[in-house]
């Protein structure tokens, strides 16, 4: 056998699963969202609609709503995680009692599956019984009602989300903290650099691989995020944290509208893309068209 | 006839009756002959009802039969979710499921169902000696196809109520402040102004006497159905807008303009009285749906509240659960002037007559074991016991039972005024495009609740969109 067939045949399983499981599903959902398909409808069969449904997204203000929360709660929660990840990770390349322990513990979050983290959330956040709304009335006299307030509810989505989801930036960034070589922070040294400067000119380009990772991640899961929101809140009050994800669960299950549905679901995941696609040349190919030939 | 033959006679009749007796009492294992180490799977709502046919029937129907029966109570969505996916893919992983009544008419518009009764006639060794179709209540016939055919086993049935504190209703303190406040006397409300003015009074009493109590549940969940649905189902009515206002008989209109009433001025009316509740309401009002009213209640939170029926019971005896047992009074909704007489000559309805079924889909590859499970969960004999479980009733017998009599006192009447008045509530109108309507009009709704819109605005953009909606899907011309 040539090397060449070997390869393929090892690739072939891989293969195998990503064409059923990955282009199959796209090629399908690529296809109903050019037809009005609703199975309650007086006509439940498949009609050929052409773009009518990515003509009706653009005026679909509901849709366009949740699509600036997402980036909001994306944007919040990102950078929060960044921020924070990095502080932890610095906090955990030094040594302090029960440091072990403390790590540990600042994973388990990451075990806890979405719909658990949105229940334990729901049961701290619920009005009038759960303890974060008793005790910040209690203490401070703080009216803590997510079920009522817009903007308490979509923070409180952002914090659930860095709750959940930190440690993994935390991990990544100590990962490549860990595997950073020792010569250029004593070179910085040797040049008189102070902190600002060693963090600024050593650090961050040194880390700037695996904050990308991170973020490009995050930003991914953040844009799709379903489960969690949707324990805590429901999408409510009103549309406050009714995110894309959520969205477009409600227009494909509940309202079995599959043609807008799909539709929704492509148009998401363009805008995804691209929003990844902007973030990568206006971090990473901007810098790389400007080294010297 | 001599006395040796008379005593002949009667030996020979206990005989045949001992006789007789085992061949009836071996119905279920003489019929799933063959059917023995099936195993078929259902699909509920987890609702005191269900968790019944869960813990107690199925295990009881695998004894008998040996079919063994592996049962999801899962969440309301969820449940809606699997069923209807299983049902449109024909993947056949249901062999039964529950069917609410308000999904009916979708499933039998998509000829989702099977029909029993057919099924029954085609296979008469499936069926029971004691399963007649005529010993359940009138409840049954959301079930049935244009024939008349069977196409659900009705499993629970109960009304929404308007459960009171009996206790606090008859506190003399609280009676004397009431009449001095409002110059009337303190009782159940009649109309809407009166049960305002009670929620109002225990909202103010329970602050003044640092209670944790308010006076009125809402299930008023910001980002849940479950806040249309008390809306539509049990506060409109009592205004006099039906059908959730849509008029099937006017092209499916919706709005005032075109024949509707959804935002009519007593709808509109209606809203605004609900929303006025809110700040009556306790805090987990506006994250609460049906489970968690009841609850709220249970936990003697409010003073009165419209609790679904299935949670009566559990609610008013079972003190593991509830902290008001024995102190809860039941009655019927406040209404507008008319709505009552409207309800009484079969033109209206005041409130929401709930319930379901299980039925066998299609998709089912276990339609025999299916239809005898239904069958076994449809006798007489089980009725009684599942209704003190659940507080439903699907038999008109079960209401003169020993035990639901028994249960009936500890409940202020509960059954007997289902009994009674069930005639009085509705279930939801047979509209196929159920979910999709809802879906297309919640989000103003929801804005209603948090404040973003008017009632009136909110209604005027719901009308509008649920005539687009049913223009999009085909049935508004």
């Amino acid at each position: 056998m040539r090397p060449q067939s070997v390869g393929w045949l090892f690739l072939a399983p891989t293969l195998l699963i990503l064409a059923v499981f990955g282009v199959l599903p796209f090629i399908y959902v690529l296809v109903v969202s050019f037809f009005d398909w609703n199975s309650f409808a007086a006509d439940p069969t498949m009609r050929f609609s052409g773009v009518q449904n990515y003509r009706d997204l653009v005026f679909d203000t509901g849709f366009l709503m949740s699509l600036w929360n997402t980036l909001k709660f994306g944007v919040f929660a990102v950078a929060s995680e960044i921020v924070l990840g990095y502080f932890l990770a610095q906090l955990f390349m030094r040594n302090f009692p029960l440091k072990g322990f403390f790590r540990t513990i600042h994973t388990l979050p990451l075990m806890i599956a979405p719909v658990a983290v949105g229940a334990t959330w729901r049961l701290m956040t619920v009005p009038g019984l759960g303890p974060i709304p008793y005790y910040l009335d209690r203490w401070f006299g703080y009216d803590y009602l997510i079920s009522r307030y817009a903007g308490q509810a979509f923070l409180t989505t952002v914090v659930m989300d860095v709750w959940h989801w930190t440690p993994l930036v935390t991990l990544t960034l100590l990962a490549a903290l860990s595997s950073m070589p020792k010569e250029p922070f004593e070179q910085a040294q040797i040049d008189g650099a102070n902190k600002l400067q060693t963090f600024w000119y050593v650090t961050l380009p040194l880390l700037k691989p695996a904050i990308l990772s991170a973020v490009f991640i995050r930003l991914m899961d953040a844009m799709r995020t379903v489960d969690e929101v949707w324990m805590l809140t429901g999408g409510g009050p009103a549309a406050a944290t009714r995110y894309v994800g959520l969205y477009i669960w409600r227009v494909v299950f509940p309202k079995t509208d599959y043609g807008y549905g799909s539709a929704m679901s492509l148009i998401t995941l363009y805008l995804t893309i691209v929003l990844c696609w902007l973030l990568y040349a206006g971090l990473v190919a901007r810098r790389d068209l400007r080294k010297p030939e | 006839m001599s006395g040796l033959k008379r005593m002949l006679l009667g030996a020979a009749v206990a005989g045949l009756m001992v006789g007789a007796g085992p061949a009836r009492a071996d119905f279920w294992s003489d019929a799933a002959k063959g059917l023995e180490g099936t195993t078929i799977h259902g699909v509920s709502e987890s609702t005191p009802p269900s968790n019944y046919v869960k813990d107690v029937l199925a295990p009881a129907f695998t004894k008998a039969t040996g079919i063994k029966v592996e049962f999801e109570a899962t969440s309301w969505d969820q449940m809606y979710d699997k069923a209807i996916k299983d049902m449109e893919a024909n993947t056949g992983i249901y062999d039964f499921v529950y069917i609410e009544q308000d999904i009916v008419y979708s499933y039998l518009s998509r000829n989702f169902l099977v029909d029993i009764t057919q099924s029954l006639a085609d296979k008469p060794n499936l069926k029971a000696p004691d399963f007649d179709p005529a010993m359940f209540t009138t409840f049954v016939n959301y079930f049935k196809g244009d024939k008349g055919d069977i196409f659900g086993v009705p499993m629970e049935a109960f009304i929404k109520v308007y459960l009171y504190r009996k206790d606090l209703f008859d506190d003399a303190k609280a009676k004397d402040a009431f009449k001095a406040k409002y110059g009337y006397d303190l009782a159940v409300a009649k109309t809407h102004q009166q049960y305002k003015d009670n929620a109002d009074f225990f909202t103010a009493w329970g602050k003044e006497n640092n209670l944790e109590l308010w006076g009125s549940t809402v299930q008023a969940h910001t980002g849940h159905p479950a806040s249309w649905y008390e809306f539509f189902e049990s506060i409109a009515p009592t205004f006099g807008v039906y059908n959730w206002g849509i008029d099937a008989s006017k092209n499916y209109a919706a709005s005032v303009a075109n024949g509707g009433t959804m935002n009519s001025p007593e709808s509109k009316k209606a809203l605004e009285f609900w929303l006025s509740l809110l700040p009556d309401a306790p805090p987990e009002s506006t994250a609460s749906t049906w489970d968690e009213v009841a609850a709220t209640f249970a936990a003697g939170r409010a003073a009165q509240g419209m609790v679904y029926g299935e949670n009566a019971a559990w609610i008013a005896t079972n003190d593991t659960k509830s902290k008001v047992v024995g102190k809860v009074g039941v009655a019927l909704p406040p209404l507008e002037p008319g709505v009552l007489e409207a309800a009484e000559s079969g033109k209206g309805y005041i409130g929401y007559y709930d319930g379901g079924a299980f039925g066998i889909p299609h998709s089912s590859k276990n339609k025999d074991a299916s239809l005898l499970f239904l069958e076994y969960i449809a006798q007489p004999s089980v009725q009684a016991d599942w209704a003190v479980a659940g507080s439903r009733i699907t038999h008109q017998a079960t209401y003169d039972d020993p035990k639901v009599v028994a249960q009936d006192a500890k409940t202020d009447g509960y059954y007997t005024l289902m009994k009674n008045d069930g005639r009085l509530f509705a279930g939801a109108p047979p509209y196929p495009f159920h979910a999709q309507v809802r879906e297309a009009t919640a989000p103003m709704f929801y804005q209603a609740i948090t404040g973003e819109l008017s009632a009136s605005d909110a209604l005027d953009q719901m009308a509008a969109a649920a005539e687009k909606e049913l223009t999009k899907l085909g049935y508004r011309k």
